[in-house]
């Protein structure tokens, strides 16, 4: 059978399925997150609000999961958006190597950012 | 009446680039089919001018070509279906090889049609009778089974347009078919081979396909229950 008709081998489903399932638990956090920042009776911008919000632990992990789960949802559905074009291997490898840094990196960068509180 | 079609041009043997040419057409009527119109100039005006047809009924999926920027079947539309009173344009169907002006090279899409396995596999002994099926597993697979495999579809999809690779509704809607038809005995085998990212991935439900396609299939209901099928199975 024609290999030209098979991009990576390796079921397509659980990453299908994850970008639909990050992306409605992003729905739900982000409507969560704005009620939290500019809706509540609580909210407020400034250094010490947001410092005082930070002491909770739960907060903390809430936000570690906001961002883990919006470098995948993003990451992922630009590396989809690129899967769209036919590309030379060696193209697609540069890409997806690419994300993967740029995932890794952002993701450090804002753990170490929140944990820093 | 008098209708003006715009029809695309194109002999690889003697053009560098496809090319428009207008004829006006004398005598026909708002019942005309765009067929009837293409035989009238082929037959008097040239005889040059070529495109597939064969049932002229809807039927054997031959003349489906771009009719004023849609995909559609000439036999299966009337002049009065289309904004006739303007100039009508025709072209083939488009992310083709053209072979001739329009006529187009399906080898590919029907590679993929192949792909897929388009027929009932079965390992066990066959009964005494025949195999059979319930009217409600029957009915399942009735709208999928109304495929004429025009192409209009395919050409249609933006997915296959970026990414010649992809595997296209149509054969994706042929998986459908045979998958969930009780009497198959390898829908793993069927599943396995859409289920790759030139495959079924690359539907990202846009639609176009459902626009196109003459039979009015509800094509990409059924490449999801594919999907939903191999969410199942891998999760
Ligand atoms: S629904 Fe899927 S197959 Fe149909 S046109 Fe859109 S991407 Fe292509
Ligand atoms: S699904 Fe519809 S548009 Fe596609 S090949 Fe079959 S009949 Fe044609
Ligand atoms: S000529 Fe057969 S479908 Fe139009």
């Amino acid at each position: 059978m024609s290999s030209k008709y098979y991009g990576s081998r390796g079921s397509g489903a659980p990453s299908w399925y994850l970008q639909r399932v990050t992306g409605v638990v992003l729905f739900v956090v982000a409507i969560g997150h704005y009620i939290l920042m500019h809706y509540h009776i609580d909210s407020g911008h400034t250094y010490d609000a947001v410092l005082a919000r930070m002491q909770n632990p739960l907060y903390k992990m809430l936000q570690i999961t906001f961002v883990v789960i919006g470098l995948y949802h993003g990451l992922s559905g630009t590396w989809n958006v690129f899967r769209d074009y036919k590309m030379p291997g060696w193209l697609s490898w540069t890409i997806l190597g690419l994300l993967y840094t740029a995932g890794v990196a952002f993701a450090g960068l804002g753990i170490a950012t929140i944990l820093s509180f | 009446m008098q209708v003006t079609f715009r029809i695309q041009k194109y002999n690889p043997e003697t053009d560098t680039t496809p090319y428009y040419k207008e004829f006006v057409v004398d005598g026909v009527d708002e019942t005309w089919r765009v067929l009837d119109v293409l035989e009238k100039i082929k037959g008097s005006m040239d005889g040059t001018l070529t495109y597939r047809r064969s049932c002229a009924h809807g039927v054997c999926g031959s003349d489906g070509m771009r009719i004023n920027g849609r995909n559609r079947l000439a036999c299966s539309i009337l002049l009065k279906d289309l904004n006739y009173r303007n100039v009508v344009t025709l072209e083939p169907l488009p992310s083709m090889p053209v072979i001739k002006d329009l006529v187009v090279d399906l080898s590919d899409f029907y590679k993929k049609y192949e792909l897929v396995k388009p027929y009932l596999i079965t390992k066990t002994n066959p009964p005494e009778a025949e195999r059979l099926q319930s009217n409600e597993d029957a009915e399942k697979l009735f709208e999928s089974a109304k495929c004429i495999l025009c192409a209009c579809c395919s050409t249609s999809c933006p997915s296959l347009w970026t990414n010649e690779n992809y595997l296209g509704p149509a054969a994706l809607l042929k998986a459908y078919r045979f998958t969930f038809d009780t009497r198959d005995e390898a829908p793993e085998e069927r599943l396995d081979i859409v289920d790759t990212q030139d495959g079924i991935w690359r539907c990202h439900t846009i639609f176009n396909c459902i626009e196109a396609c003459p039979k009015e299939i509800n094509i990409t209901w059924h490449i999801s229950q594919l999907k939903k099928a191999l969410v199942n199975r891998e999760i």
